[in-house]
């Protein structure tokens, strides 16, 4: 029977960070994740790594740790983090009073805040609304949570930590009052079997109430729905904040070739539920307008939505909800073993991997302190090794390439690329990957369909979603040997089916041009639906 | 802001965001057909403008482009392909050398200048750039020495100009004439002040005029460009307030004061001065409307084939040459429609160039060979230059034409 001292359930931030942290004290620790990495909150947000302004005022201790972490992670994650720094701005409709307690918070929480005049914040932020009254620089960054995600994992794997993507607990064991181990299902053959472990964490977000309940436990969580815009282009410099008490749709983020506007928050009744409407674009576009004026000639990629897992205290909903985490410890209910690490905000997740960690080392007896503060995420390309490769690499694709990659694969792939300029064809255009680290990510033990390549490359999220990259990414997979030609079809049309669900809410102007040319290209000219000719 | 207003500011830069990435572009790209060298508009002009966070770079292959402007005229979302990839040329060759290949090619203004300043400058000149092709000196800074370059002619337009005896009149048009025409075909401008002086026209100079820019954009010359936009922008506007348009034979030199000073350079008073900038077929076509058009042609013999110039398709002001041929009576003149011709400007003068600007004429010389006409018929100085090299066929622009049908 397998077996790992400790298992953790949820391969989203908070899970990762925990399976990096134990393996790096040298704990055994295997990683268990019902789909892929960061599938659930973990990605459907911002990617903004707060510099704790926006908790300043509210929630001072959230604030501090934010720009505690913050400053860890610019450190410790140069091939995730994009330290482009935020601002803080505040419009002419926005009370004056909130202002000098912000500037306040700040100051107590130890959030640089740096006061901008007009003329600067207008020459950083050149489509900034000319309403704008006041503005600040913050330290706020990007931070990609797939990739976030990956290296922690990949760091994880270098101190002999495991993980099991596509694998979902189904049963808890128990006895005499101990966890003994579990029963998990690979979901994509059905196949199941045991696990021997002695300590079971439930780090799984949204799902944390149901994985409890499988111990027979109640960790009364409340999934809430934010929902976020993804724009085709950097509308901002910057990270951009209203200066207002925490609302809806007040924050872009340039992420990569993108900007994410969001979110709207809303209690639902299933994690699962990741659907988007139209009124909600509506209610973003007019709100993000405020900040932006020319907001709404600028193109809409796609619509997401994911949502917080809230732990439920009485009385309080939504924003008025809790963003701090709490580690319930269910020896005190009578199961020694198991464990849940609930709540949270992203940007603190290596802190509360930190604080779990150091209990489970305590029943462990390993007196290692933690490390992950210190060691950098993974390894960077070297300036050498980038220099060697920049002329096989498409125009604008290097830098990205390296900090997706890491230096051993960005070695592997350097080389096809050096010796078969075949291998140099884009698969995706939009996004600058080539055929050679498409084959590279997709030879991994832990990509099965095209979505997880979609989530360790970018492939098919740029201007096109998937129009172009769909056919040839579902080829290049096929070419790989990992996926039969009859099954390809179905991963082409499952590849396109996710690109359909963010376009859907936003099917107006450009975009109605371009679902017609996807439905021209696949349903015409590929006919994928498959039709009978009589 | 309005949706239109801001339309109206927007930048060429801007444009890239309309891109929905269909690839008409591409399939429209005469070079992306000819070599598979270059990446193609798509990619090197929108899809790239959203990368540039990532690093400090340069598409390898704009060089590629030859700005036909065939992916801006295709483009169904109104993006700026081209613009794009010259104000990215030109952002290069800020803080990189040129080349002296380069430089040569796009200062044939300065050349012409120094020709005519010398005695029999022109005759010394020509022979000079015989001897030069033969003894390879052009393939050695990397000018091709398969083409000849142009002839200079024994008098520029500008020297002819004064000599000629117009009939004065209250309606006056400013002729441009561009550098190919004032330095290596002035019989086009020449036939150009006879056809308007036939409608009642007086045609002025102004000798404050310098070169378009165009074959400083294309290599990367760009506030060189922008120096002379500057000038002839001032220029124009002078002679806007008079009332008086500026006409040109050119079809690059009129898309360049027509449309790509204010695609490059985004100033209010580029476009201002664009809508006094006429086409010399655009303006007759005009008249024509109004009934103002001299209409009494006398019939002209032989085959023709017309070639419309890229450059003209993309004013987006239709064949108004080929609307006015064809009321000549008996006048035979089919269009070709064979696409670009190849040549681009100075594209096809570069060496490295000089087979992917021949395999883009291809379509263009087959075509022309199967219709067997006796001349060929093109606005565009350039694109006769490369229909001669191509077919060995004589050529002519549409005034010329014209100018016959009214002797």
């Amino acid at each position: 029977m397998e077996k790992a001292t400790v298992v953790v359930v949820g391969g989203g931030a908070t899970g990762v960070g925990i399976l990096r942290d134990l393996a790096m004290r040298g704990a055994d620790v295997l990683l268990i994740e019902k789909g892929d990495l960061v599938n659930g909150a973990s990605s459907r947000y911002h990617g903004l790594l707060h510099s704790g302004g926006r908790y300043a005022v509210k929630d001072q201790e959230a604030a501090k740790e934010c720009i505690e972490e913050n400053t860890i992670l610019r450190k410790i994650g140069h091939s995730c983090v994009e330290p482009i720094g935020g601002m803080f701005v505040r419009l002419k409709s926005d009370p004056e009073a909130y202002e000098a307690d912000w500037v306040e918070g700040c100051r107590t929480s130890g959030i640089e805040a740096t006061p901008l005049t007009l003329e600067e914040a207008f020459r950083m932020e050149p489509r900034l609304s000319k309403n704008v009254v006041s503005a600040y620089a913050v330290p706020d960054a990007a931070i990609d949570g797939f990739r976030m995600s990956c290296q922690n994992v990949l760091s994880a794997a270098k101190y002999g930590g495991r993980t099991k993507t596509y694998t979902e607990l189904v049963k808890i064991y128990q006895k005499n009052g101990e966890v003994t181990g579990i029963r998990v299902r690979n979901t994509l053959t059905g196949e199941e079997y045991d696990i021997e472990c002695s300590i079971l964490v439930n780090a799984a977000g949204g799902w944390c109430e149901k994985v409890a309940q499988l111990a027979g436990l109640n960790v009364p969580v409340q999934p809430d729905k934010g929902t976020l815009i993804a724009f085709n282009q950097r509308l901002a410099n910057h990270v951009v904040n209203r200066l207002h008490k925490s609302s809806d749709g007040d924050i872009f983020v340039p992420h990569g070739s993108i900007t994410i506007l969001g979110t709207t928050s809303m209690s639902i009744d299933d994690p699962e539920d990741t659907s988007t409407h139209p009124d909600e674009v509506e209610k973003l576009l007019s709100i993000g307008a405020e900040t932006f004026e020319d907001l709404r000639s600028y193109r809409i990629l796609r619509v997401f939505a994911g949502s917080r897992p809230l732990y439920k205290q009485p009385g309080a909903e939504g924003r008025g909800a809790s963003r701090g985490f709490v580690i319930l410890d269910h020896a005190e209910e009578g199961l020694a073993g198991m464990m849940t690490i609930v709540g949270g905000k992203f940007t603190t997740y290596r802190l509360m991997a930190e604080r779990i960690t150091d209990m489970i080392c305590e029943k462990l007896s390993i007196h290692e302190k933690c490390r992950t503060a210190e060691e950098p995420l993974v390894e960077e390309v070297s300036t050498e090794a980038k220099a060697r490769a920049k002329k096989y690499f498409p125009s604008f694709g290097l830098e990205l390439a390296a900090t997706r990659l890491g230096p051993e694969a960005f070695d592997r792939v350097t080389k096809v690329l050096a010796e078969n300029p075949e291998k140099r064809e884009l698969i995706c255009e939009c996004e600058n990957i080539t055929r050679a680290e498409f084959e590279e990510v997709a030879g991994r033990e832990e990509c099965h369909i095209i979505n997880d390549i979609r989530r360790r490359t970018r492939l098919g999220m740029g201007t096109c979603q998937g129009n172009f990259c769909a056919i040839r990414a579902a080829g290049a997979f096929y070419e790989t040997g990992k996926l039969e030609a009859k099954d390809s079809l179905a991963q082409l049309k499952g590849f396109l089916q996710g690109r359909w669900k963010g376009i859907e809410p936003i099917l107006m102007g450009r975009n109605v041009r371009e679902t017609e040319m996807t439905r021209a290209l696949y349903e015409l000219s590929f006919n994928i639906d498959g039709g009978k000719l009589e | 802001m309005s949706e239109e207003k801001r339309a109206r500011e927007e930048t060429s830069r801007d444009t890239a965001d309309h891109c929905i990435a269909c690839t008409c572009c591409i399939a429209n790209c005469p070079v992306t057909e000819a070599t598979k060298e270059f990446a193609g508009p798509k990619l090197v002009g929108p899809a790239h403008s959203r990368m540039t966070f990532a690093e400090g770079d340069v598409e390898k292959t704009l060089d590629y482009c030859s700005n036909c402007k065939n992916c801006e005229i295709t483009c169904p979302s109104g993006v700026a392909v081209a613009t794009m990839n010259m104000l990215q040329r030109g952002e290069y060759y800020r803080h990189h050398k040129h080349s002296q290949r380069d430089d040569m090619l796009a200062h044939g203004e300065r050349m012409g200048k120094l020709v005519r300043a010398l005695p029999l400058g022109a005759t010394f000149a020509n022979l000079g750039m015989k001897i030069g092709q033969a003894l390879g000196m052009f393939s050695a800074v990397g000018i091709t020495n398969k083409r000849d370059m142009p002839a200079y002619a024994p008098q520029s337009f500008m020297e002819r100009f004064l000599h000629i005896k117009q009939k004065p009149s209250d309606k006056k048009v400013v002729f441009f004439p561009g550098c190919y025409i004032n330095q290596n075909d002035p019989e086009v401008g020449v036939a150009f002040v006879e056809v308007m002086q036939k409608n009642g026209y007086e045609v002025l100079v102004d000798e404050a005029f310098v070169c378009c820019g165009s074959p400083m954009v294309v290599t990367g010359y760009l506030d060189e460009a922008h120096d002379h936009a500057h000038t002839n922008v001032e220029r124009i506007l002078d002679w806007k307030k008079k009332g008086i348009p500026v006409v040109a034979c050119c079809t690059s030199c009129s898309l360049m004061l027509k449309a790509e000073y204010h695609e490059l350079f985004g100033e209010k008073e580029m476009h201002e001065a664009a809508e006094n900038v006429y086409d010399a077929f655009e303006f007759l076509e005009g008249l024509m409307e109004k009934g103002e058009l001299l209409e009494a042609f006398k019939p002209v013999d032989g085959k023709y084939a017309y070639h419309s110039p890229c450059h003209l398709r993309a004013q987006g002001i239709g064949l108004p040459a080929l609307e006015i041929l064809n009321k000549i009576p008996g006048y035979q003149i089919e269009n070709l429609a064979a696409g670009c011709c190849g040549l681009s400007g100075n594209y096809g003068f570069k060496a490295d160039k000089y087979e992917v600007s021949m395999k883009v004429g291809e379509k263009l010389f087959k075509r022309v060979e199967e219709l067997a006409p006796d001349k060929v018929v093109c606005d565009c100085g350039t694109c006769r230059m490369q229909i001669a090299h191509g077919t060995k066929k004589p050529v002519c622009h549409p005034i010329q034409i014209l100018a016959k049908a009214y002797k």
